[in-house]
């Protein structure tokens, strides 16, 4: 019966992912093997002339690694920056969301205007990043109303300049990050928890259980495969970060690229030049890099269970 | 005995009650740090660009109105065209990518195939490579093809979104039953039926989610559709709000973007309201299930 | 949700439809409220563009609607031609990326399908002018420059002095400085005496020490007067043999732009910021702004605030050296369908008197035509009420006879962009020397891998 059963509806699985496979192979294959291919070619524009593609093996990827004058490697640099931003951002964002997650679905904290507030935190990640990068310009700007009150409140005599320091500038990108992507964390966790079983909840306490021990005893444990895709989708989407600090530091990254994320650095070489091959070699390293955290992510999360 | 009992459940209440003020108190902070965006949103949509150029104004100042006109009758704009476009882009995106995307989970996760693992292991793989990267190539290709000016370009790739479908197949993992699948096998459902009447269901909250967030990211997307959509009729909103943004000296007018970019929230409002409620919807049949 | 999912499924069914009606027929579903338009116009048209030999669909490619604007009002466009404007809009290199396409495609296009003009600014008019994908304008039949700036024909020409285009507009940039501040630090505001104290550099120096022991900032960013210098430049960014070289004239600026940081004469704001536009209300401390027509009358908003503004507590003289800032080219395109259309439009634009004259009178505009400017400088009714009455163009004819446009490469918007950038970190202290130099020539050879950096 079970041989049987396994025989007969295989097709049906075929089936069912051959449409993601087909619009992956024309949509997204084609461009990434080129890209892929791309890396090992001279291929980019000066002005409107085309030079290359010329093969030139590993040469793109030598130059990635190959320290400048003050030793450092700018790749690495760059991850670095990306990954600080990234964890600035990220800790708070899954940590809050979490617990308005849990918040949210208690049946003994019964939140009173909960769609109300489920649509507030959702709110600013409906703003496009650019305009709400905008929006923090004005409000961080030297004469901005921030730079007013703590000169009102004497705190400071001169004007802070937010966008020329490192601290501000990458606490800055932090928060706006924090604040575009918790409510969409707390709705993917709250989705997650509204899965469970709620008899599950309802014997937990019967079994005298507190909030904390049903929290660590029965909501984590359950949650554990979307935590781990919010972990993991949080990280990707962490180390593509681009268009708040884009926007923040009109591409710049500044202070001296300390807020110059790895997606930024492969902007900087598609933008104007079309250079495929380093973006290409770029690109790969992104995507190397990517997936041993994703990896390692993956591997710890899922052990515990 | 009862004493203790009642002691315990008072301190229980106690307990309860000063939870529930620090959960508020967090509510209420990150209401207003969310809200206060906004806010200054509406106020700038109110104010004229000589006093926008002015820096920061606490308070609306009158001109919402001449706002709303001036990015209305704007001639190089049509915004009700833009945001049908942007509807019409962004919807059939939301739909195909959280249908496929279940559909591909439900493949992977409820047959068993000789390629599975390793066809899960290649979805995963590809999942971390940046958008960006293939946003490029995948440009080359759509004027290689002459492709621009036309919507599909931009809707069907959703339906390969390895995101969106390991969300789905996380979900499945903690909530799906096949049980029910085999229950359903029993009655003599058809494998593809069972998929859409009782899987699909199940899944409502997962799906509302992702269509939020499929539908919110296609509604705001800029660097695609700008390079792809160069006619006017077929521009989506922020291609709008940026030509509004690169509009010369002569016609530059910040209120009219701020007007537009609280405009162009209105319509992703409503379909996240919408959707949001199908997520409570989805715990209550769940549990009634259950 | 059910009712949702089948709506929204309805939808894409219908999306479905006009995909496959789109491939049929190129003019599909969201084109269709468009179409009947059109081919109204077409068998009218049919007779006179099959006369001319033309294409009837003229492919305008611009990032904003400020030449549009002239061209629908004071351009006839031939009977059956269909005008069509092809707007991307800057935002992230997007312009130059579509049109960069459209030009590597002009070969293989529909005539309907080609691009008939383009526009580009002078920070990258170079990029096109020498490349194939721009052609003679005289060989088209726009051979009269006379009275045309020079510098706007050097600049549409590529090396070989072939003039690829024209502009419709001229930009000299003027010194724009704070009446009554002049009048407290230099003891008057007359354009003339103003001049004389601040023509050379060593003079502005001079001043700005005086403007700053009275309380007054010279310039509100450092890079305000940037363009003043790089425009004088006696050579180019990048040498023959692929060498980026700093110039006398921006070492200069980058000697005098720290030298003005560390001495507080400017507030190292960006030109474009609230800071800066905030130091033109009437409660502004900054005496010295750079910039041409179109920036003191629409730019300079904050000056013009019927409450916090300072109107008519302004003036213009030439400064420490003539140049320009800005100003959009019409170019031609290779392989365009519609010469002859193309030639009447620049010759309009440059030559037509009656209509520069619109330039000047209605659209507040430096036109490209010596002739129609010198008759409004000699014009004494014709003056600036922000100006305090001054006539501007009085100032502009001289100036706009100075300017060069030498040594310019297509490297040129890259540098000048990137240099401004990494420079203010060293300025305001945030990096060293060492470091904002070394992350300008980064983010040179990622633009430019060929460029050879220091």
């Amino acid at each position: 019966m079970k041989k049987h059963r396994g025989i007969s509806y295989a097709k049906w699985g075929y089936l069912f992912i051959l449409p993601f496979f087909i619009a992956y192979l024309l949509f997204s294959f084609l461009p990434q093997a080129l890209t892929i291919y791309n890396s090992f070619f001279d291929n980019y524009r000066q002005g409107l002339t085309q030079i290359g593609p010329t093969f030139v093996g590993v040469k793109n990827y030598i130059k990635l690694f190959t320290p400048d004058k003050t030793g450092t490697i700018d790749i690495l640099k760059y991850a670095g920056n990306t990954l600080i931003l990234w964890v600035g951002g990220a800790i708070p964002q899954i940590v809050i969301a979490l617990l308005l997650a849990v918040f949210f679905t208690s049946y003994r904290l019964k939140i009173k205007g909960q769609q109300f507030f489920k649509t507030v935190i959702y709110m600013p990640n409906l703003i496009m990043a650019s305009a709400f990068s905008m929006l923090f310009f004005t409000l961080f700007s030297n004469v901005g109303p921030v730079n007013q009150l703590i000169q009102a409140w004497g705190w400071s005599d001169v004007p802070i300049d937010f966008f020329a320091k490192k601290v501000t500038v990458r606490t800055l990108i932090c928060s706006m990050n924090f604040l575009m992507w918790f409510g969409n964390t707390t709705i993917l966790l709250m989705a997650g928890i509204m899965g469970i079983d709620q008899n599950l909840f309802e014997a937990a306490e019967i079994d005298g259980a507190n909030s904390v021990q049903v929290l660590f005893r029965v909501t984590l444990p359950l949650l554990t495969p979307i935590l781990v895709y919010t972990v993991i989708t949080a990280m990707i989407g962490g180390l593509q970060m681009f268009d708040v600090p884009q926007v923040l530091t009109n591409g710049a990254g500044n202070p001296n690229r300390t807020s110059m994320t790895l997606i930024m650095y492969l902007n900087n070489y598609l933008g104007g030049s079309k250079n495929y091959g380093m973006a290409g070699a770029i690109s790969v390293i992104i995507f190397i890099i990517t997936g041993i955290l994703s990896l390692i992510v993956f591997r710890t999360l899922t052990k515990k269970d | 005995m009862t004493n203790k009992k009642s002691a315990d459940s008072r301190r229980a209440r106690i307990q309860m009650t000063l939870l529930r003020a620090v959960v508020y108190f967090i509510l209420i902070v990150l209401t207003i740090l969310c809200l206060f965006s906004f806010y200054m949103l509406i106020i700038n949509a109110t104010r004229s660009n000589a006093q926008l150029q002015g820096g920061f104004a606490a308070l609306p100042q009158g001109h919402f109105l001449d706002n709303l006109r001036n990015a209305w009758t704007d001639a190089s704009i049509n915004i009700p065209r833009g945001m049908l476009n942007s509807f019409f882009i962004a919807a059939s995106t939301a739909v195909l990518t959280t249908y496929f995307s279940a559909l591909t989970a439900y493949g992977i996760h409820a047959y068993d195939f000789k390629l599975k693992k390793a066809l899960f292991t290649f979805i995963m793989a590809i999942m971390v490579i940046p958008p960006q990267v293939s946003a490029a190539g995948f440009v080359q290709l759509c004027y290689k093809f002459g492709l621009t000016n036309k919507f599909w370009p931009l809707i069907l790739p959703g339906i390969a979104a390895p995101v969106v479908f390991f969300y789905m197949k996380q979900y499945m993992e903690s909530v799906l039953p096949m049980e029910i699948v085999e229950a359903a096998r029993m009655d003599g459902s058809n494998e593809f039926r069972t998929f859409n009447t009782i899987v699909l269901p199940m899944l409502r909250p997962a799906i509302a989610v992702q269509m939020i967030f499929s539908f919110v990211a296609s509604w705001n997307n800029y660097f695609l559709p700008a390079l792809l959509l160069t006619k006017a009729e077929y521009k989506t909103v922020p291609i709008m709000i940026a030509q509004l943004r690169s509009a010369d000296y002569s016609k530059f007018d910040m209120g009219k973007v701020y007007m537009f970019i609280l405009l162009a929230i209105l319509p992703v409002m409503i379909v996240y309201i919408i959707l949001s409620k199908s997520i409570i919807k989805g715990v209550t049949a769940g549990s009634v299930k259950g | 949700m059910k009712k949702l999912i089948a709506m929204l499924l309805a939808l894409v069914m219908v999306f479905a439809l006009c995909a496959c009606g789109q491939q049929a027929a190129p003019a599909a579903a969201p084109a269709a409220e468009e179409a009947p338009a059109a081919e109204a116009a077409a068998p009218a048209a049919d007779d006179a563009a099959a006369e001319s030999g033309e294409g009837k669909v003229f492919n305008i490619y611009a990032w904003n609607e400020e030449f549009k604007g002239f061209f629908e009002k004071y351009y006839t466009v031939p009977e059956g031609v269909t005008v069509n404007w092809i707007i991307v809009p800057n935002q992230g290199s997007a312009y130059q990326d579509a049109l960069d396409e459209a030009l590597l495609a002009q070969a293989d296009a529909d005539d309907d399908e080609k691009v008939d003009m383009f526009l580009a600014e002078d920070d990258y008019i170079l990029k096109y002018t020498n490349s194939e994908a721009t052609q003679d304008i005289r060989a088209l039949g726009v051979t009269d420059f006379s009275n045309a700036y020079t510098y706007t024909v050097q600049a549409a020409s590529d090396a070989n002095g072939v003039v690829k285009g024209v502009s419709f507009q001229c930009c000299p940039s003027a010194l724009i400085y704070r009446r009554s501040i002049a009048k407290d630090v230099l003891g008057t505001d007359d354009p003339a005496e103003v001049q004389a104290k601040l023509d050379s550099w060593e003079k502005f120096e001079a001043v700005a020490a005086d403007a700053k022991a009275k309380g007054y900032y010279m310039t509100s960013s450092e890079a305000e007067d940037y363009r003043v210098f790089s425009n004088n430049a006696d050579a180019p960014w990048v040498d023959e043999n692929g060498n980026l070289q700093f110039t006398d004239a921006i070492q200069t600026w980058m000697k005098q732009a720290k030298d003005f940081s560390d001495k507080g004469y400017t507030i190292n704001a960006d030109i474009w910021s609230d800071e800066c536009t905030a130091q033109q209300f009437g409660d502004g401390k900054t005496m010295c702004f750079f910039g041409p027509a179109w920036y003191f009358n629409f730019c300079m908003g904050n000056a013009q605030d019927p409450e916090k503004g300072c109107m008519g507590d302004w003036a213009i003289c030439e400064g420490p050296a003539a140049h320009y800032w800005g100003g959009t080219w019409l170019l031609a395109p290779a392989g365009t369908d519609n010469p002859t259309m193309l030639a009447d439009v620049m010759n309009t634009f440059i030559n037509d008197e009656d209509v520069c004259s619109k330039l000047v009178e209605n659209e507040a505009q430096f036109c490209n035509n010596q002739a129609v400017n010198a008759k409004y400088a000699e014009d004494p009714n014709f003056g600036s009420e922000f100006l305090g009455g001054q006539n501007p163009n009085a100032v502009f004819v001289e100036l706009a006879t100075k300017i060069k446009f030498e040594n310019h490469t297509i490297f040129d918007q890259h540098c000048n962009e990137k240099l401004q950038e990494n420079w203010r970190q060293f300025c305001q202290g945030e990096v060293t020397e060492d470091e904002a130099l070394a992350n300008f020539y980064k983010a040179i050879n990622e633009r430019f891998p060929d460029v050879v950096t220091p």
